[in-house]
């Protein structure tokens, strides 16, 4: 248990390191402050934010992050389009989908990937649904949320030596 | 190819601001506080990734570019996730109202 | 190309600028909040496209602290929102 929490602490300094490396363009300079930052921001995380059951592949998380760029510049050419038009094409209205996910952070990225996505805006969750803004509630949002919740899905894996 | 660069430059932060304008425009058009938030949301944050593709070839080096396209990230996400805390406080606080959500 | 910069950070700057217009119609304090949002981001645009314009690379620090404030601005305001002020609106 000892060495999973140290593997798992170890990851997150490692990610937060990586940031850090970006933000300060790898200044040499720089790189003890944001190893001890790392360390501490990855043992406050732990904490806040202890580890689930579940994680994301690391081999998966690429091919997500890229979607979840190329879902952005459909949603905002979709809104752009709809507010440049001269008569205003808008349906808007509420839609609550059943979740398959479980509460925690796949749920949430799940929420926000929605609320990225072209036309809908997650408002909240009832139990174990997710209610949705919709810009036009013709547009066939379960199924939308349905495709991106298997994606979701399909990148998890139970976490080792957990559960 | 200095010249294609350039090109680039102008088509990528001309299309940014474009983005910029329909966020705006969405802000004011708009006939709700929701529908709002989707043009902000999703448009400005077109604007900004595009400028900062756009100025991407003009930066030093590899670093001061993963910097630009870090910042890019944190503000998507940022707005992303903020979006649905507003939302929450928007749909609280236009409940009951005439032409408010359902509660 | 220094001068299209230039230009295009106006652009942005007086587009972002229009929308605060919602600051002052509202009619939530949400929408208010939204406009303010959208100097946020609009800033970033702005301080990135001048720092390359007037070679000064430091602008781009300064958008980075101007999109971590913009994040923080949009939780506190929620958080004070909120009846509790845990942050969550629907708790």
């Amino acid at each position: 248990m000892a060495a999973a929490m140290t593997r798992r602490a170890a990851g997150r300094a490692a990610a937060f390191f990586g940031v850090w490396l970006v933000l300060s363009a790898a200044d040499p300079g720089a790189l003890i402050p944001g190893a001890l930052a790392a360390l501490a921001a990855a043992l406050a995380s732990l904490r806040l934010l202890p580890p689930g059951p579940r994680r994301i592949r690391p081999g998966a998380l690429p091919p997500l992050l890229l979607r979840f760029l190329w879902q952005s510049v459909r949603g905002g050419l979709d809104v752009a389009w709809r507010a440049l038009s001269p008569r205003l094409p808008l349906a808007p209205g509420f839609v609550t989908c059943p979740l398959r996910l479980p509460p925690g952070g796949a749920r949430n990225a799940l929420a926000t990937e929605m609320s990225l996505l072209p036309g809908t805006l997650a408002v909240g969750q009832e139990g174990d649904a997710l209610r949705l803004h919709c810009l036009d509630v013709a547009q066939p949002v379960p199924a939308q949320l349905a495709e991106e919740e298997a994606r979701l899905l399909a990148a998890l894996e139970e976490e080792p030596g957990h559960g | 190819m200095r010249l294609a660069l350039d090109l680039f430059t102008i088509l990528c932060v001309s299309a940014g601001g474009v983005f910029f304008l329909a966020a705006t425009i969405g802000m004011l058009r708009f006939p709700d506080t929701l529908t709002r938030l989707h043009a902000l949301t999703k448009a400005d944050n077109l604007g900004l990734g595009l400028v900062v593709l756009g100025l991407l070839p003009r930066m030093e080096g590899v670093a001061e570019a993963l910097k630009l396209v870090g910042i890019w990230l944190l503000a998507l996400l940022a707005a992303a996730t903020v979006a649905q805390l507003v939302a929450r406080a928007a749909l609280r606080e236009t409940a009951g109202q005439p032409g408010g959500p359902p509660r | 190309m220094a001068e299209f910069l230039v230009v295009a950070a106006a652009f942005v700057l007086l587009t972002v600028g229009a929308g605060l217009v919602r600051i002052l119609h509202g009619p939530a304090e949400a929408d208010r909040m939204m406009a303010a949002q959208l100097l946020g981001s609009g800033g970033i645009a702005v301080l990135l496209l001048l720092a390359v314009a007037m070679e000064r690379p430091a602008a781009v620090d300064v958008a980075l602290v101007l999109a971590l404030l913009a994040a923080f601005a949009a939780v506190a305001f929620v958080k004070g929102r909120s009846p509790s002020g845990a942050g969550d609106p629907e708790a």
